[in-house]
């Protein structure tokens, strides 16, 4: 059930007790579980905190755990599977979830007593009612059977077949009743499960309990900005989706910032300060130099086609046409000179309008403390999502990286901070030339209802694409750079299914569907259903892990049985 | 060469790493102590010739052999001293109860000045904090919070805490824990504190 007065119905209910928290591997979670902890930190509530990188770790964390806790809140994992079937909880063991996978599943919707759902009711959800998917099935069977039986022994036996008849016709009637009722049920079910989407980052959630709880601090703003941005960044939610959460969030950000504004009891610099910046669309850019950057970000590199010698030239020409000498722009951003600096934003936009990049401005945020230290929303999750996700040492326990990822996001550990920048952009380099030698060596296959890419074991940085966040990144950017490239106007409504091998041992292969690339879509993903189908229809041998229904494990032997299903499943 | 003994007992304290105890060198002490005894012996026949014989040449030996007895006296205060600062840093390490192979390592005379060092430990500890005396061993630093966050370095199992809860210490779980219960497991390495 939804729960209606988050105080109430959740902090207060665990005010007391201990707690178990089992969160997500991805940004947006980390993000929430910080905030989390922060309100339970002042509040004294004992936790354990478990981080959890799909189901069956999911499962086996509760398995150990159910003996000590009672309390499980689950942070971006859990809601659209039916938990209670998975887990098979005690009835005494009360699950809190704040998940942004959608849709909802409806058992998690309609179970009153074990499952609270931290969400939202009108967050866009479309749950289908109750009674078009429920029936209390024992009345009718019993009202049936005592009818009968009552109509036998009343009358005697001449009117006997009359009545036999009149009953077996109800019968009949309402079997055909039922046999409707669950047809019209079923399709319910299907539309209502057919597309995967995300709703509003968990992480303001949590920030909105803390606001309700006036225990709100900038911290905890400036983890629910990343948590957002951390949506925006891996294209969970739609553009508007994004705006108008943004609009939100700028309330609390100016409601924090109100001291800022008084000249005489100005703050210390070294004191946090959140800021809205309407900021250029280059990843990493006040880390990195101007020129990397906007080589490595994916919409100017998709907009002047840089694997091209044409896109270089036409690179060159926007440089010289905002009159930015190139050995300013190669060199690191923070040592730029001041007067390029200054209106740089500006600048730019102008020249990029000129060359069709119409929205390389977005609204974001920034966040400064001390002389040195100032850093963007998408910095830090792409900091954070390269420290998730390295795959620097061989010994990688995926939970140790969960660790460093959490402590990244603490402004105290500025070094892990920065060694996540210098991961993000090792990253997002091998994207783009992986994306390059994709374009260049037309390895996107056309299968009719979507595009296809394998990517070869030989492949340079390989190894940072068999983890499922990388890839997706990679995913989308190919995507764009392939609408770019393309002259076929059919590929370019195409969604895109992207294989790279997982472990070369065990043969294995990670597989994610994305859906088709346009300006307004509300990225709802119908791959999830759709790989499961497959995978039964051909019975290949696949791992549905991950709580993104829309990546999964397969064996490399399996591969072309089960695109050949997906191909004829889809089209 | 005088004093050697005397340096190598000051070098094998240096050489055992931070805080550790050697075994207690009797022999070297022993040796030390002679030589001093035989240097004593020499500077008294020697001055009482100097004196009655008049013969200025002996003082500049005699004045070496004094010297060498005042290094060795300072290098054997040295290394008794320096081990009993070690011995009272393990009370504060360990409990008031030494591992059997500290306890091994330690000379007779030793042991007995860190019974009275407990003692007057305890007294002191009972005298403060009001009625039950407060226990300053078991904060290394004054505590900020009744709880603490940790983080688990390394399989552990279960570890129950006093109201009977248990818990299960997992690689890489993070706890929010009663700071008494966890400061023995963090000594031990299994946990972490972690500050945010």
């Amino acid at each position: 059930m939804f729960i209606a007065d988050i105080k109430k119905d959740f902090y207060e209910v665990v005010a007391n007790q201990r707690v178990a928290l089992l969160v997500a591997a991805d940004i947006d979670g980390l993000c929430a579980c910080k905030i989390l902890q922060a309100l339970f930190h002042c509040d004294q509530i004992q936790y354990t905190l478990v981080p959890v990188t799909g189901w069956q770790d999911l499962s086996t964390a509760f398995l150990e755990h159910k003996e000590q806790f009672r309390y499980f809140v689950l942070i971006n994992c859990g809601a659209n599977v039916d938990l209670l079937e998975m887990l098979q909880p005690d009835s005494d063991s009360i699950f809190f979830i704040c998940d942004t996978h959608r849709p909802v599943d409806v058992v998690n919707v309609y179970n009153d007593t074990q499952i609270k759902l931290l969400i939202k009711e009108d967050d866009d959800l479309g749950v289908p009612t109750y009674d078009d998917i429920f029936r209390d099935e024992d009345e009718e069977e019993e009202g049936e059977g005592s009818g009968n039986e009552s109509d036998e022994g009343s009358e005697p036996s001449g009117k006997r077949r009359r009545f036999d008849e009149g009953a077996i016709e109800r019968r009949i009637e309402r079997q055909r009743a039922k046999r409707q009722w669950e047809a019209r049920r079923r399709e319910i079910l299907f539309d209502y499960e057919q597309y995967e989407y995300h709703g509003t980052s968990a992480a303001m959630m949590f920030f909105e309990l803390a606001w309700v709880l006036t225990k709100d601090t900038k911290d905890m703003l400036w983890w629910s900005i990343i948590g957002l941005t951390d949506q925006w960044v891996h294209d969970k939610i739609p553009h508007m989706k994004y705006v108008s959460d943004i609009a939100t969030v700028q309330r609390h950000v100016s409601r924090h910032n109100h001291r800022n504004e008084d000249e005489e009891n100005s703050l210390s610099i070294d004191c946090m300060r959140i800021s809205f910046e309407y900021d250029l669309r280059l990843a990493l850019y006040h880390h990195w130099s101007l020129y990397e950057s906007i080589c490595n970000s994916y919409y100017t590199a998709c907009s002047f086609k840089l694997w091209t010698l044409k896109g270089q030239k036409k690179l060159q020409e926007f440089l010289a046409d905002m009159g930015l000498p190139l050995r300013q722009v190669k060199q690191k951003f923070k040592s730029m000179d001041v007067t390029i600096k200054e209106n740089l934003r500006d600048v730019i936009e102008e020249s990029s309008n000129k060359y069709g990049m119409k929205d390389i401005r977005i609204q974001t945020f920034g966040v400064h403390f001390g002389f040195k230290n100032s850093f963007l929303a998408s910095d830090m999750v792409h900091a954070a999502a390269a420290l998730l996700e390295s795959t620097e040492r061989d010994e990688n326990d995926p939970t140790d990286n969960f660790i460093k990822a959490l402590d990244s996001l603490s402004r105290s550990n500025l070094d892990r901070l920065l060694s996540g920048i210098d991961l993000a952009k090792k990253k997002l380099i091998a994207i783009q030339q992986t994306v390059a030698s994709c374009i260049c060596t037309n390895i996107i296959l056309s299968q009719g209802p979507f595009l296809y890419c394998y990517l070869m074991e030989g492949t340079p940085d390989v190894k940072l694409f068999s983890k499922p966040l990388a890839l997706t990144l990679l995913c989308k950017y190919l995507l764009k750079a392939f609408v770019q490239s393309t002259r076929n106007k059919r590929c370019k409504l195409l969604p895109l299914i992207m294989a790279a091998p997982k472990d070369v041992e065990k043969g294995t292969v990670i597989v994610v569907g994305i859906p088709p690339e346009s300006e307004t879509s509300d990225k709802k993903n119908f791959f999830g259903r759709a790989f499961e189908k497959a995978a039964e229809s051909t019975s290949s041998r696949t791992l549905h892990d991950h709580f993104d229904t829309s990546i999964i494990e397969l064996k490399s032997e399996d591969r072309s049985k089960f695109l050949d299903a997906l191909i004829t499943l889809l089209s | 060469m005088f004093c050697e003994k005397a340096i190598e007992l000051i070098r094998e304290l240096h050489r055992v790493s931070d805080g550790q105890l050697p075994a207690f060198n009797e022999d070297g002490l022993r040796q030390v102590l002679q030589e001093m005894e035989a240097l004593y012996e020499q500077n008294q026949a020697d001055v009482s010739e100097a004196k009655a014989a008049g013969r200025g040449d002996l003082i500049p030996s005699i004045k070496l052999r004094h010297c060498c007895l005042l290094r060795n006296q300072r290098c054997v205060v040295a290394y008794l001293y320096d081990r009993l600062l070690r011995i009272r840093a393990l009370r504060w390490e360990y409990g008031s109860v030494l591992p059997a192979n500290v306890r091994f390592h330690m000379s007779a005379e030793e042991v007995q000045w860190f019974g009275q060092y407990k003692k007057s430990l305890a007294s002191f500890m009972r005298s403060i904090g009001g009625q039950e005396g407060l226990d300053v061993t078991q904060d290394m630093k004054p505590p900020k919070s009744l709880y603490i966050q940790v983080r688990c370095l390394k399989d552990h199992g279960e570890f129950e805490i006093d109201d009977g809860t248990v818990i299960l210490l997992k690689k890489n779980s993070q706890h929010f824990l009663p700071r008494w219960k966890c400061e023995q497991l963090i000594r031990q390495g299994v946990l972490e504190h972690v500050m945010s």
